[in-house]
């Protein structure tokens, strides 16, 4: 292995990131609240994938990147690594979680209803240029009259009472000594198969990206599977923690987190045949992701899936740090092994065969 | 109301009014000896529950403030979301003295405004989400 030192650069370095800070504008406490605000969805993205609910610093990684988001999802990352984990938290419950969003397309008429909630979902995708005319576009007024509920009944809760899934559930997980002692990839790489808890962590921190082109692979044919969404919700849930000095449970505040379920009859080869169903959740509202990586949950888990439906090939790759470091590397210097890669094709070239030098470095 | 009830609805609430409250608190004399153990950011592990076999997973980390004040012969705690350790501290405060007994009356009037004004938010909230109810007919 050979080295590259680079002289005259700390001049061109700080410049630079000068002229990247001159072409993006100043950096300014008016424009990451804007950020915050106005910009919920991208938010959560860089929260989702770096793992880190931390809104006001998801905003001030987009403004201080120009909005690359593999960059702020790297600086939220490289925040995290600095702060001590000081509690487990209680696993997120229906009964202390607000949904605002409840939907599915397996059933129309599921106990506690359909409730759109925020989205564009049903709107028509056309820009509104009449906003660049006007100082605003105000938000409309709705008329309400009774309030929704806070939470709603798991659909899986009813498709298990009717037998549509079977299957036993875990034991369910109620301490934070509990917590503390499930599998985590932060602290421990997965080794394949991973256990689910390890599946589900990776997923929730996936590179939507990544994740919604395996899931897009998955449904245009090359998975074995046809899922319909079981149910998507959108939800603000109460991060709730042990008093250390009474052992109170408490809510240290709200976080948006959000789910998906999909279903698809037959692909357990059992008999009789029932459903299987593939679940995802993240921080953040990020429904597209959670789709496509509920549905990868279930190609993940057949007998022999496409290969790029394996679980290793599917968490490993859509890894937004690793990936996008990998790919960001090659723009570092590799000039003494190009140099050698340039000298096999000069001999090859100079009447020698480039196949004898290739085979003679082991390519 | 109980102890968790109190931190709960002080966290989803107001920080600037906390902390507003908190300062014309401190300067009664029963403050004094106020002692601040512990007041830092650190991180909260977020489990949740797979509904398809029952997993509980690490779906992402929380950052936090935190705090710890001893007030007397009584300690107070508090933990919530962001970076604002001066919230953290305040609300500490206020676990600290309701454990002690001073001011109990004032902070319970306080912690109830905020009660009802979260839950006024919350209502509104949700009266607009029942107006996305929808009824799917196939045909």
């Amino acid at each position: 292995m050979a080295y590259v030192a680079a002289r005259g650069g700390e001049e061109a370095i700080q410049n630079s990131e000068g002229l990247y800070r001159i072409l993006n504008g100043d950096l300014t406490r008016q424009n990451i609240r804007a950020i915050e605000r106005h910009m919920p969805y991208l938010v959560d993205r860089v929260m989702g994938e770096g793992s880190l609910y931390a809104p006001e610093l998801a905003a001030l990684a987009l403004a201080q990147t120009g909005g690359d988001l593999y960059e702020a999802v790297l600086l939220l990352r490289a925040y995290r690594s600095t702060q001590p984990r000081l509690f487990y938290a209680l696993p997120i419950s229906s009964e202390t979680t607000m949904v605002v969003r409840r939907i599915s397309a397996a059933f129309k008429d599921i106990p506690g209803g359909q409730i759109l909630g925020p989205t564009l979902d049903y709107s028509h995708r056309v820009l509104r240029l009449e906003a660049l005319e006007t100082d605003s576009i105000q938000a409309p007024k709705l008329e309400t009259k009774n309030a929704a509920p806070s939470s709603y009944p798991k659909l899986t809760d009813w498709q298990r009472e009717v037998g549509l899934l079977a299957g036993e559930l875990e034991p369910a997980v109620q301490t934070s000594r509990e917590v503390a002692a499930l599998p985590d990839i932060t602290r421990e790489p997965p080794i394949y198969p991973a256990p689910r808890a390890q599946r589900l962590q990776a997923l929730a921190r996936a590179d939507t990206g990544g994740i919604l082109t395996l899931g897009y692979s998955n449904m245009r044919g090359y998975g074995g599977i046809h899922p319909t969404v079981n149910e998507v919700r959108l939800a603000y849930a109460e991060v709730q923690l042990e008093h250390p000095i009474t052992g109170a449970v408490f809510s240290a505040g709200r976080v948006r987190v959000s789910s998906a379920e999909v279903v698809t009859p037959f692909s357990s080869g059992k008999t009789p045949p029932e459903l299987s169903l593939g679940f995802a959740a993240c921080l953040g509202w990020n429904e597209t992701k959670l789709i496509a990586a509920a549905m990868l949950d279930v190609a993940m888990s057949l007998q022999d899936p496409h290969p790029a439906h394996q679980e290793e090939f599917v968490l490993s790759h859509t890894e937004p740090v690793e990936a996008s470091g990998f790919c960001i590397h090659y723009k570092l210097p590799h000039y003494v092994t190009f140099s050698s890669d340039l000298d096999r094709v000069r001999k090859a070239q100079a009447g020698g065969s480039l196949e004898l030098e290739l085979e003679a470095v082991g390519v | 109301m109980t102890q968790a009830e109190i931190l709960s609805v002080l966290n989803n609430s107001n920080a600037e009014a906390i902390k507003t409250f908190t300062d014309s608190l401190l300067e009664s004399a029963e403050f004094q000896g106020l002692i601040v153990l512990e007041n830092r950011t650190g991180l909260a592990m977020l489990p949740a529950v797979d509904s398809a076999q029952g997993t509980t997973f690490h779906l992402g980390e929380v950052l936090l403030s935190v705090a710890r004040v001893q007030l007397g012969k009584s300690e107070g705690f508090n933990a919530c979301l962001g970076r604002d350790l001066e919230q953290a501290l305040a609300v500490a405060i206020l676990d600290a003295a309701l454990t002690e007994g001073i001011h109990t009356e004032q902070i319970l009037e306080f912690v109830n405004t905020q009660k009802v004004s979260l839950d006024s938010s919350d209502q509104l909230l949700l009266a607009q989400v029942e107006s996305t109810r929808v009824q799917m007919e196939t045909f």
